[in-house]
Order: C-alpha cells, then sequence, then structure tokens
C-alpha cells in the first residue's frame, strides 16, 4: 500500500482528503489534476488510523517538493510549446482535439531527462568566487580598540569552497567545542588569515590547515605540470654542473640567511599564488562534476607521470598547435570534425540496393579514380573540335531554369495553384499524421504488454480519429468547393 | 547507377580542386625553394633572399626577424633546398636552439617541410634529421631514466656504460651494465639508422622498438645526419663540444636561432664559480682518490704502471677513451689543447694527488680573506708560484691528467667527482688564457656583509672567446633572432665579420601591436624604476595603480615583468599593505613567479587555465627569469605585457664592472651603451612574448619615462619602433588606459585572411607582381 502511495507521486495532484475521524472507513482520497480521483482504503484495523496518519504525513512533506518539480514540468512543457510553433499547432491538432492525450504527446517529446537537465541548470548553477573574497572583509575599527569585520553568508560559503580545510573544522567545532562568532574571531586571528605574519607558535585550531595546504602545495608541485610547454624544470637542455657559469652562485641561504622582511615577502607571493589555485580550483570543481567523461578522456593522455607511454599525445598536440600559421594554411577558418564511421563501406558506396551484381570494392573505386586522375593529368583539349564560346552560352541558357529546354510544358508548381490557407491546413494534417505515425513506429518492438495495448486498442482508434478528421476536412473542402 | 556516378563527380570535382590548390614554390633568386604553406608573409620572402645571399657567399650573417613571422620555417625552407640543390656545398645543418620546447618545435616544423617535399616530388625522403638532447631527455633504461635531475641521469649512465665497467662485465656477468646500449654497440653502429625525421621521441620509440639506446645511437647518428637539431651547450661549450660535435664536417651551416643571448652562454660555458662548499666536496673526492690508490697499489700495481707509461709516451687520451667514459671533456678550446706528453711532476697517480693536495690548500688559503680581490690570470699564476711553487706548466694539463685517473682507477660514480673536476678545470683554464678572464674573491655577498660566504669568481669577459672555433670551422653561421637590436654590437662583442647584416619587419594588415610608454601618473610624478627613486612610495603606488587600471580593461591575461627578483618582492609587499593588490583581485587572479622552478611551473599552468576558462590572471614575473626567455603567451594568455621599469643588470656586481671596462678597453663600446642594450634586449624580449604572430595582438606597455628617451628608444627591435608614434610617449596612466581601451576594442573585432591577403599575406601571383617584389626590396634593412 505504501508503495501505492509512492508511484502516486508521480501524477500530478491537486488536494488531498481523508475521511472524518469517526467513520468507520478509513480512507484517503486524492484528487488529481487530472479530474480523477484515488482513494486509498486502509484496512489493518486497529492501525489502519496510524496508518493513515503517517502517509497523511508523508504526502505532506513530499507534496510541496513535488510540486515544484511538477511545476518545473509544466514551465518546461509551456515553455517548449512558446518556443516552437510547430510543436504547438501540432499540440492543437492532436491533443486539443482529443486524438492522443497529453501523457502520450508528452512522453515522447519530453524525455525526463531534459527537465531534470534543464532543473539542474536552471538551480544548480553555482554562484562564482570573487578572487577578492577575503578583501570584502576588510576589518574597521569599531573606535574602542576593537575590529569588526564583516562577514555575509556568501562570503563565508566562499572561504568554504575556496579553503575546504577551514569547513573540515568548521564542521568539527561548531556547536560543541565554540560558537560560531567564536570560530570566526579565532580565524581572523590566526596566522592561518594573515599568512604573511610570522607565525606565533602557539596552539592555533587553523595551524592544521596551513599545514595541509602546505602539504597539498607540495603535492602539486611534486606531481608537475601537465603541460610540458611551461614546465620550466625541463626547459634547458643543460648538462652543466654548478659551479660553471657566470650566474650568481646557488647561494646557500636557508631561511636563517634571510631577513625577517625578506621572509614574510616570500610568505605573502606563495600566498597569493595558492590563493589564486584555490579559487580557480574552486571553481572547476563545480564544472568537474558532470562531464566525468572528459575529465576520464583527458586524464588518460595527462599526467601520469611514471609512464611515460601516456604522455606523447598531450605533448604532441601542444606542439602542433604551436608551429601552427593559421593565417598562412588555405583553408585556416573551416575546423572539420573527423568522421567516425562504423562501416565505411557502405559510406563510400552510398544506398545501392543490395541485389545489384555490380557491387564494387572500395579496392575498385580507388582505382578508377586513379585512373581517371591519370587521364585528366594527360588531359589534352582538342581544340579543333571545341564549340564556339556563342554555342556554348546559348546552350548553357537554354539548360538553365526559365531556359528554352527548361520549359515543362507550362506546368505551374503547386504552390501557386492552391490558396496559402488551404496550403497550411494540409501541411498541419501532414505534420499530424506524421506523428501519430510516429507514435505508431515507435511503439515496436513490441515487447510491453503496455505497448501492445496501445498498439491493438487506442492507435486504431487515434488513427480512426485522424482519418475521420481528414474526411472532415475534405468534405468541408468539397462543400467550399461547390 | 546515378548516385555513384555522383559521388564519383564529387570525387573528381574534389581531386582536380585539390591538385590546383598548389602550395608554394618559390623561385629564391635561383633556387627553387619549396614552402609549406598556401602563402607566404613578404617578409620571409625577403628573409630568404637575404639568406640565400649570406650562404652563397659562404659567410656568416646577422638577421632580425619578429617572432611569429615564421622565421624558422624560413630558414628550414631554404637550407634544405640549398641542400638538395648544391648537396657538394652544403652537406649539413646544424641548428641550434635555447629550450628543449624549442628544439621540438623546430623538428616538428621540419616534419612538416618534408612530408611536403615527398608529397611533391613523390620521390622517397632520403635525408635523415634529428634532434639531439641530453640524457635525461633520451634515456630509455627504466631505473636511469626515472631520475629526475639531469646530472643523476648522466652520473647514473656512466655507471653503467664506461668501458672498464662493460670489461668488468664481461668477466663477471653480475656486474649490472645497460642492456640498451649494449645492444646498440652490438648492432646499432653498422646498421644506420633509416631516413626520416627523429624528434626526441621518435628517437626514443625507435631506440624501444631496436632495444637501442636513443642517447648514443643520436651522438652517433649526427655525424652523418644532414640536419641536426640541438642546444648552443653542445657548439659553443668546450667541455662538451669537444665530445659530441668534435666531427662535424667543416661544410656544414649554423644557425644559432634565439641568439640575443648568445654573448652570455659563451661567458657562461668558460666561466666557474669556486665556493667553500667546492672546496670541502674537493677535499673528500682527494682523500677517496688517494685511498683508493693505495688499495690499488696493494692488489693491482700494474694497472698505475701502464697509465704511467702511457702517459710517458704521451698517447693523446681521445685516442683510447671510448665514448662513454668521457664525462666532461677539456674545458679549453680544441686549438688550446696541448699536444705534449704530461709533465713529469704529475704522471705518478700519487704525484697527481699531493700536487691537487696542495693546489686546493692554496685556493682555501684564498678564499679566507675579508677583503675583496680581483686579479687577472697571470697574477693569480705568479702569486700561487711564489706561495706553493706552483708551476703553469702541470695546471694546464690538470684537467686530461685528472680524467686519466678517473679511468684508471676505474670510478664509476663519477658524478660525486664534480668538485674535483671543476677544481681541475679552472688550473686549466687559468693556466691556459691570460686575456680575456678576470679572477674575482668575494668575502661575502654584497646583500649580506655580515655572513662569510667567499666565492671565487673565474669568469670568462670575452664572448667571442668561446664562439670563435665556431665562426672559423664551419662555411656559414647565421644568428638570428626576434631581437637583434642594435644590430651592429653583436659582431662587435663576438668578433666576426658578417657579409650579411638585416633588420626585417613585421608587415601588418592592421597594427596589432601597441607600443605604449607611460612616463607619469595621475598625479605628474615621474614613474621610473631608477636606483634613487624606486623605493619611493608614489612611484610604487602609481606602478600599482597602472596595473589596476589595465587589469579593469584587458581581457584575459596580463603579464607584468619586474627588473629584478627582488624588486619584485618589494612592490608585491607593499601593493599588498595598501591594498592595491586585493584590488585588482577583483578583476583577475593573481599569480606571481617565484624562485623555484616547479613552482612558478605550476603558477604559469593554473595562469593559463584561468586565462583558458575565461577568469583572467595576471602573471608578475622578473625580466632575464625563466619564464621572460623561454614562456610564449600567444593570443590570449597574454593580451598586455606591463615592463615595470628598465631592466638593467644589477650594476654594482664587481664580474659586470670587470666585463664592462673588458669591452671599453678591448671593443671600443662604451659601458652605457652596453649596459642600455643589455637593458633594452631583455625589455624587447619581455614585451615581445606577447605578439606570437599576425593574428595575435597585445598591449605593450613600457612603464619607466627613461623609455621616452632617444638612447633608450632607438635601441628597441625595429619592428616595435616602428609603431612608437610621438603620441605614445611619457602617458599619464589615464591616457594609456584611453588609448589601451580603444586599441583593445578596434583589434576584438573579425579579423579574416582576406583582410591580410595582398598586403602581410602573398599568394604566389601577388608575390609574382613586380611592385610588390619591389615593396619587399624595402622589408629588409640593411645595418
Amino acid at each position: 500500500k505504501y508503495k501505492a502511495a509512492q508511484t502516486v507521486f508521480n501524477i500530478d495532484k491537486k488536494c488531498q482528503k481523508i475521511s472524518p475521524d469517526g467513520k468507520a472507513k478509513i480512507q484517503l482520497q486524492l484528487l488529481l489534476h487530472t479530474g480523477e480521483s484515488t482513494t486509498f482504503h486502509f484496512a489493518n484495523g486497529s492501525t489502519a488510523l496510524k496508518d493513515r496518519d503517517a502517509t497523511k504525513e508523508l504526502l505532506q512533506q513530499l507534496l510541496p517538493k513535488f510540486k515544484k518539480k511538477a511545476n518545473k514540468e509544466l514551465e518546461e512543457k509551456n515553455r517548449m510549446l512558446q518556443e516552437d510553433p510547430v510543436l504547438f499547432q501540432l499540440y492543437k491538432d492532436l491533443v486539443v482535439s482529443q486524438v492522443i492525450s497529453a501523457e502520450e504527446f508528452w512522453a515522447n517529446r519530453l524525455s525526463l531527462n531534459t527537465v531534470e537537465h534543464s532543473l539542474s541548470n536552471n538551480n544548480k548553477q553555482e554562484v562564482g568566487i570573487s578572487a577578492a573574497f577575503l578583501a570584502d572583509i576588510r576589518p574597521q575599527t569599531d573606535g574602542c580598540n576593537g575590529l569588526r569585520y564583516n562577514l555575509t553568508s556568501d562570503i563565508i560559503e566562499s572561504i568554504f569552497r575556496t579553503y575546504p580545510t577551514v569547513k573540515q573544522k568548521y564542521a568539527e567545532n561548531i556547536p560543541h567545542n565554540m560558537t560560531e562568532k567564536e570560530f570566526w574571531t579565532r580565524f581572523f586571528q590566526s596566522h592561518y588569515f594573515h599568512r604573511d605574519r610570522i607565525s606565533t607558535g602557539q596552539q592555533d585550531i587553523f595551524s592544521e590547515c596551513a599545514k595541509q595546504d602546505e602539504k597539498g602545495l607540495k603535492s602539486m608541485v611534486t606531481q608537475g605540470v601537465k603541460n610540458p610547454m611551461v614546465d620550466l624544470l625541463s626547459l634547458e637542455d643543460k648538462s652543466l654542473d654548478e659551479g660553471y657559469g657566470t650566474a650568481t652562485v646557488p647561494t646557500t641561504s636557508n631561511s636563517s640567511n634571510k631577513s625577517l622582511r625578506e621572509n614574510s615577502n616570500s610568505a605573502i607571493i606563495k600566498r597569493f599564488n595558492h590563493h589564486s589555485a584555490m579559487v580557480l580550483a574552486a571553481g572547476l570543481r563545480k564544472a568537474e562534476a558532470p562531464s566525468d567523461q572528459a575529465s576520464e578522456t583527458s586524464s588518460t593522455d595527462g599526467n601520469s607521470r611514471d609512464s611515460d607511454f601516456f604522455q606523447p599525445p598531450l605533448k604532441k598536440v601542444k606542439l602542433q598547435e604551436s608551429i601552427e600559421y593559421d593565417d598562412l594554411q588555405g583553408d585556416s577558418g573551416r575546423q572539420t570534425i573527423a568522421l567516425n564511421l562504423k562501416k565505411s563501406d557502405r559510406y563510400s558506396h552510398g544506398p545501392i540496393p543490395l541485389q545489384s551484381q555490380h557491387y564494387t570494392t572500395s579496392q575498385d573505386i580507388i582505382n578508377s579514380i586513379s585512373i581517371i586522375q591519370h587521364e585528366m593529368r594527360n588531359y589534352k583539349p582538342r581544340l579543333t573540335q571545341v564549340m564556339s564560346s556563342n554555342a556554348a552560352s546559348s546552350a548553357i541558357t537554354a539548360l538553365s531554369p526559365g531556359g528554352l529546354l527548361m520549359q515543362g510544358g507550362g506546368q505551374q508548381t503547386i504552390n501557386q495553384l492552391v490558396p496559402t490557407d488551404v496550403q497550411s491546413e494540409l501541411k498541419h494534417l501532414y505534420t499530424a499524421a506524421g506523428e501519430l505515425l510516429r507514435h505508431f513506429w515507435s511503439c515496436f518492438p513490441v515487447n510491453t504488454p503496455f505497448l501492445e495495448e496501445k498498439l491493438t486498442g487506442h492507435l486504431e482508434e487515434m488513427l480512426q480519429a485522424a482519418y475521420s478528421k481528414f474526411q472532415v476536412w475534405q468534405t468541408r473542402r468539397m462543400m467550399r468547393k461547390t | 547507377m546515378i548516385p555513384k556516378l555522383c559521388y564519383f563527380l564529387k570525387l573528381l570535382v574534389f581531386i582536380i580542386l585539390n591538385n590546383l590548390i598548389l602550395k608554394l614554390k618559390l623561385n629564391i633568386d635561383g633556387l627553387l625553394v619549396y614552402f609549406p604553406y598556401d602563402y607566404i608573409y613578404p617578409e620571409q620572402y625577403s628573409y630568404m633572399l637575404e639568406l640565400k645571399r649570406t650562404l652563397d657567399a659562404k659567410g656568416h650573417g646577422v638577421l632580425e626577424m619578429p617572432s611569429g613571422t615564421g622565421k624558422t620555417i624560413s630558414l628550414l625552407s631554404l637550407i634544405v633546398a640549398y641542400q638538395k640543390a648544391y648537396p657538394l656545398e652544403v652537406t649539413k645543418l646544424v641548428y641550434c636552439s635555447r629550450t628543449v620546447p624549442e628544439i621540438e618545435k623546430v623538428v616538428e616544423e621540419l616534419r612538416k617541410l618534408m612530408d611536403y617535399y615527398t608529397k611533391q616530388t613523390e620521390a622517397k625522403n632520403d635525408f635523415l634529421a634529428l634532434a639531439l638532447s641530453s640524457r635525461k631527455n633520451l634515456c630509455i633504461h627504466p631505473e636511469v631514466s626515472a631520475l629526475r635531475f639531469g646530472k643523476e641521469v648522466d652520473g647514473k649512465c656512466h655507471s653503467l656504460t664506461a668501458s672498464y665497467i662493460r670489461a668488468q662485465h664481461h668477466s663477471n656477468p653480475s656486474q649490472p651494465v645497460c642492456q640498451f646500449y649494449e645492444e646498440f654497440d652490438a648492432v646499432g653502429r653498422q646498421v644506420p639508422i633509416p631516413p626520416g625525421i627523429y624528434n626526441l621521441d621518435d628517437l626514443k620509440d625507435f631506440g624501444r622498438r631496436k632495444g637501442w639506446c636513443p642517447y648514443f645511437l643520436a651522438r652517433y647518428a649526427i655525424l652523418h645526419a644532414n640536419i641536426v637539431v640541438y642546444s648552443y651547450h653542445y657548439l659553443l661549450d668546450p667541455k662538451i663540444a669537444d665530445l659530441v660535435s668534435k666531427e662535424l664536417a667543416k661544410k656544414s651551416v649554423v644557425v644559432f636561432d634565439e641568439a640575443h643571448n648568445i654573448d652570455n652562454v659563451c661567458i657562461d660555458s668558460m666561466s666557474v664559480n669556486i665556493t667553500r662548499r667546492t672546496l670541502d666536496r674537493c677535499q673528500t673526492n682527494v682523500e677517496t682518490l688517494q685511498n683508493t690508490i693505495s688499495r690499488i697499489k696493494e692488489t693491482d700495481a700494474a694497472k698505475l704502471r701502464e697509465e704511467y707509461s702511457r702517459l710517458v709516451e704521451g698517447l693523446k687520451e681521445a685516442n683510447v677513451a671510448r665514448e662513454t667514459d668521457m664525462y666532461l671533456s677539456n674545458p679549453v678550446l680544441p686549438d688550446e689543447i696541448l699536444q705534449e706528453a704530461v709533465p713529469g711532476s704529475i704522471r705518478t697517480a700519487e704525484h697527481f694527488v699531493g700536487f691537487m693536495k696542495r693546489f686546493l690548500e692554496y685556493l682555501k688559503a684564498r678564499l679566507r680573506i675579508h677583503h675583496v680581490v680581483q686579479e687577472s690570470a697571470p697574477q693569480f699564476l705568479k702569486d700561487i708560484y711564489e706561495k706553493v711553487c706552483i708551476d703553469r706548466k702541470p695546471l694546464r694539463f690538470c684537467a686530461e691528467r685528472l680524467r686519466s685517473l678517473l679511468r684508471t682507477l676505474e670510478i664509476a660514480d663519477i658524478a660525486d667527482f664534480s668538485a674535483i673536476t671543476l677544481i681541475s678545470h679552472f688550473a686549466t683554464l687559468v693556466s691556459t688564457y691570460s686575456k680575456g678572464f678576470t679572477i674575482i674573491i668575494e668575502p661575502f655577498e654584497d646583500r649580506t656583509p655580515t655572513i662569510a660566504n667567499p666565492v671565487l669568481h673565474f669568469s670568462c669577459m670575452d664572448p667571442s672567446i668561446a664562439i670563435k672555433p665556431v665562426f672559423g670551422r664551419f662555411q656559414s653561421v647565421i644568428i638570428t633572432s626576434g631581437t637583434l637590436s642594435p644590430l651592429d654590437i653583436y659582431p662587435r662583442i663576438l668578433d666576426f665579420r658578417p657579409v650579411t647584416v638585416a633588420s626585417f619587419t613585421m608587415t601588418l594588415a592592421r597594427t596589432c601591436l601597441c607600443p605604449l610608454i607611460v612616463g607619469r601618473g595621475n598625479d605628474q610624478v615621474a614613474m621610473t624604476s631608477k636606483f634613487e627613486t624606486r623605493e619611493d612610495f608614489a612611484v610604487i603606488r602609481n606602478y600599482g595603480n597602472l596595473l589596476l587600471e589595465m587589469s579593469a580593461i584587458v581581457p584575459d591575461g596580463i603579464v607584468a615583468f619586474f627588473t629584478s627578483y627582488i624588486y619584485m618582492e618589494n612592490i608585491v609587499a607593499s601593493w599588498y599593505e595598501q591594498g592595491i593588490l586585493e584590488n585588482i583581485q577583483r578583476n583577475k587572479l593573481i599569480f606571481i613567479e617565484t624562485q623555484d622552478a616547479a613552482e612558478t611551473s605550476m603558477a604559469l599552468e593554473k595562469y593559463q587555465e584561468a586565462c583558458e576558462n575565461g577568469r583572467g590572471a595576471i602573471l608578475l614575473s622578473v625580466a632575464r627569469g625563466k619564464v621572460s626567455e623561454g614562456i610564449d603567451f600567444v593570443h590570449h594568455y597574454g593580451r598586455a605585457v606591463i615592463m615595470f621599469g628598465v631592466p638593467y643588470v644589477y650594476t654594482q656586481s664587481r664580474i659586470l664592472k670587470a666585463r664592462l671596462e673588458y669591452l671599453r678597453d678591448q671593443f671600443q663600446i662604451r659601458e652605457n651603451d652596453f649596459l642600455t642594450f643589455d637593458a633594452m634586449r631583455h625589455a624587447a624580449q619581455c614585451v615581445g612574448r606577447a605578439i606570437r604572430g599576425k593574428t595575435d595582438y597585445g598591449l605593450m606597455i613600457f612603464a619607466d619615462k627613461r623609455y621616452a628617451r632617444a638612447d633608450k628608444r632607438g635601441k628597441l627591435p625595429r619592428w616595435i619602433q616602428e609603431h612608437l608614434t610621438d603620441g605614445s610617449l611619457n602617458l599619464t596612466i589615464d591616457e594609456t588606459v584611453q588609448l589601451g581601451k580603444h586599441f583593445l576594442r578596434q583589434m576584438a573585432q573579425p579579423f579574416r585572411q582576406e583582410d591580410q591577403l595582398g598586403l602581410s599575406l602573398l599568394t604566389l601571383e601577388q608575390l609574382q607582381s613586380e611592385d610588390m617584389l619591389q615593396k619587399i626590396a624595402q622589408i629588409a634593412q640593411q645595418a
């Protein structure tokens, strides 16, 4: 019974009614948009009332959610009808005149996928992250020796998305360890936020974040870059040892050697690089999720360092790109797409009836092409036997439309004969019939009882209806004519 | 039947059309040149004409042509055509480039050309062309190639392929050797590598298929290859050139592409720095040698005796040594290497080690100083003779003698001995050249006077020393780059006499580059990176405002260059404090070059990603840095380049001062001229990174009022100078923004091939017309 209730959700609902409490029969009635109603009887005696209430609850919860979806679907249908006048006409011809039902009409048109897709497109488009979101929380002095930070939910969202480690900390500590306010206060006080300040070394919940970031950065660096053209490490082809050359010797400078200021400067630079990389990554993370396949294919030609068998393709592509002079090339603008043929033979022969005995193989074709090519190469115009140019041009005019030879006995084209309204009517009938036939053919192969039923009962009727409609039209035309 | 016929007809038309669209066959001064494109830039034609003249005269040439005008393919097309037409005149093309990606690009362009040749002539390709790189890029040995650094790869390779290791393997099969080298040695030499174009990856594939070592295969194959593409060092660094390029034929054409820094490469290859750490490591090396000698003396004294007698006879080491034994050859040029026997005082192994010890002690003593010392090589030799009685002659043999010893002692892990090798090279160099070098001993770095870090710089000041044998040996040497202005300075500092010196402009259908000189901020405060005012608050703020304003109007990527790394750090810090960076972040992401190459690579990749996905980014980088030298910012990767300040070299450096002095005395080049020349070539390199072709466009912003002066401006390449009008000098930030906006809006209009045709892009017919040929004649400007 609950199952039944679940399936109900796929139908448009208008409202639900329940039987009054005192009644013997415990019922739940659903009134649907289409005007039908379904009544559920709850029959397991003692618990029936409880069951019904639970169902009701569930329905109430699910209804708004579903409504949204239903509305979206309706909207989508509406949009499609508005955008596509042909479809709209078809809808009018078939659904409004009740040749087929609305569901059937949409069932083929509107694959659920597209709805979902457009839904996700409408709903889930992420707000981008401004690179300067940290700048937007500039502290303001509040006049009495304190600082005020303005945090909006957008900024918090940005922080979480850019720095997942902070989000993790947030989840760990809020609310049992500290309040939200405390958390952010600490965040702004932390070394993590002020990367340029030298670490004070106290126990700071964000020091771990910094460490993790550092680790991530290191692993990114050691992983190297995918594009060999920007890999500065393998740029130079020099097997010189250190000690040669005039460039200043790699000073044995460790951090102790540098001044405090230099250290903080390079920390700022690191921080900007890291921040930009994180913002970029946060933007990409969302984009990557749906296009899993793309990333999959790209990962095969990328990056796996250990096996450089995979490396060449990307490298080759980049190399080719860099030596391309598109303006020196002849037909540069045309980007051709490689044809992906399953049976290339079929493509080269065209649709030739199979019973034809002269089945040429591609070898034959190639041979004949080369023969023609050969002949063309040795082609010498026999200049003594050519037509005069006058004769040739008159022949061409005679052969072009409107010319002497092209007048097929005064035949007028049909679109000049028939009035436009009749034409359009006929067109509508034609498309409607086409749609019906589409329905008809889409039933094959008949592998479900539903299809069978549709085919035998219902489509027959439809075709009948369509036929009668045509009849009506024709008789009307005849009437008008006479 | 009918559809079939239609299909045939279609095919037929297609084929005929295909044959009609002929790619270009050019007539360059009587030479048939195949050019693998449908169109040609006028300047390419002009470039090929000049090149042809140079080759005809069998002389050297200096040619400047902007990047993105197809310099490489013009060079290759003409020289290959020349080789095909006169196979006896030019037997080989040696193409030197700077970076590995550039080398690979050249080979790919060559492949395109050769494909076109085979298609046109329908003859089988009989050309062999290959790229050569260090072991790190070519090794296919599973363990060795997994090592990260070139030095490690070289060392490990040596420990598997040295001749005595292989001899040991004979008697003791458990001694590991490299099976790829063994296979190559056994079979690879007899069977020549089939003609074709081999890039680094192709060599590796070929090696894997055959089971041969690609590195040694390539080194062997360059002797009979028609075209060799490799890095400068294989020709300019005597230590490597002697191993790799010794037997290249005289009738070769040598091309140095991207040669604007060639003088520095020359100098680097002959210079040595010695720190206290080097000496410490050298000390350990000496001890190891001593122990090894005494051990061998007990077990295998015959070996040492044999070496001794070999040295007595003065047999040339090169005859004995096999290719795999040599790690680095003699650091001095071939014509300076003594042909006599090793002097008696260092002939026995113990004596030599003793000698090295004494030399080492002397160097240690020299590094214990508290003030800067600068002296010439003869002064140094005099001092060493007086103090520790070391003669000039044994010093000269040091490198040679050490190599022999390392071989005799069968030291496998030769990379560990880099310190003593360095010292021996220093000894040989200092005793060989009395001119053109200087010795500077500094007790500490200028920036950190409190920390003792003594360094002995033995630096070459004359780039012509290293390149002289190249000019002398090969019949034609072409020096070319996008930025070689002023052209006359290269023949002077490299000391050669070119037959052609020419600069080519870029013919443009639309002005796709927009150089602007910003001299002051909106507050009229002069903008400059001059030393006196560079810390000025107003200057830094104005620089920040410029970047901020530009970040708001320029789409996609902006690259900004600073004059030095420290300067950039300081400016970034104060921009951060002033909140300028935060405001910039509202417009674009910020990435900054660091001193760590791996980190910078990552920042660079992220930068490109951000340009790619439309977010836009700014890359802060350093002139003379790796980014400014090796990375191109095509199209949206660089819509504007901002050069903050004039990138003068650090003028307080003593090495630089010594070099300037030398230039003045020897070549009559005034110090200021050279410094400005050097600064401007780097500035031009930086801004030139953004324009990589005629369909590309970009702003070039010179943010320093000093650029407006004639002596600076005049040293920019002609193709940039042409577009610097009086209206674009000494602008304020606001004016720059206005001009920039206007330019970008114009450039964003669609630009089609038809717009270029006849102006900056020619078909064959257009090329053959009389007045076009006259126009082309004006493209090249002889210096």
